[in-house]
């Protein structure tokens, strides 16, 4: 698929912008390849606070952003959601193509892989 | 397992939650209008139904403040894993799709808990979902 089946064509500026993760120091280009704008690294996930989830806006934060789950949209879709390491907030973001599926599968499966209740009580009810 | 039985434990935050006065110790859930009470075995921080663990938007940054005007219903979106393995549900409003997240109580339904854990594994109608469970 390329990026010329997006409905819009991207803007030259977000075509060449690139960014610098946070946590492992990539460049990282801004568009994705799906030719939306990418708000996090692909290959930690990492992302930057700077966007205020609860009044809107900019946010003054600048913090580091964790990958903590995994979540599902309604239509089936994989939704990331980070967590700030300075302020707690917690964000949604979209889930690109080229993201990192072990660290993915990695945030989907980490509640199963040690549950606070034996799951083996399952197969018996 | 042996991560859960660790000697220094997390230590809970405060109580500084103000109720309303006239709620005589329980909350209607907004989700499937069961009368909860507010003790909750395991937390002391009960925020969601134990059977179908809708909450409601009433907290802004600071649990407890009571300061949103939303009071939409919050409906649990994911389950995320402490580093020492407890869960942590992470509930979305419907009416302005701010998250939020509180931990599991130990009365809380578990079938409704691990089918919030698989559902990320089950969804298998997304592109890049497919992808990576085709390719692990």
């Amino acid at each position: 698929m390329s990026t010329t089946d997006s409905p819009y064509e991207p803007s030259p500026t977000l075509r060449t912008s690139t960014f610098t993760c946070l946590r492992c120091g990539l460049s990282v280009s801004a568009l994705a390849p799906g030719g939306e704008r990418r708000d996090h690294c692909p290959s930690c996930l990492t992302s930057r606070h700077v966007v205020d989830q609860v009044r809107g806006g900019r946010s003054d934060c600048g913090g580091r952003m964790v990958p903590v789950s995994v979540a599902v949209v309604r239509d089936g879709a994989w939704m990331l959601v980070h967590r700030c390491t300075l302020c707690d907030e917690l964000a949604g973001s979209s889930v690109s193509r080229d993201d990192n599926h072990l660290v993915l599968m990695r945030i989907a499966v980490r509640p199963l892989a040690d549950p606070p209740f034996p799951l083996d009580l399952f197969g018996e009810v | 397992m042996g991560r859960r039985n660790v000697r220094d434990r997390r230590p809970q935050r405060a109580k500084t939650v103000r109720h309303a006065a006239g709620e005589s110790g329980s909350f209607r859930c907004a989700g499937c209008r069961l009368e909860v009470p507010l003790a909750a075995p395991g937390t002391s921080h009960r925020n969601h139904c134990p059977n179908c663990l809708a909450s409601l938007h009433v907290d802004r940054r600071i649990p407890g403040d009571r300061a949103a005007d939303c009071r939409g219903r919050m409906v649990a979106l994911s389950l995320s894993s402490r580093p020492d393995g407890e869960w942590m549900l992470i509930h979305r409003c419907v009416r302005c799709g701010e998250l939020g997240s509180n931990r599991v109580a130990g009365d809380d339904n578990p079938r409704a808990l691990v089918r919030l854990a698989v559902r990320p594994l089950a969804a298998a109608s997304d592109a890049v979902a497919r992808r990576v469970l085709l390719r692990l």
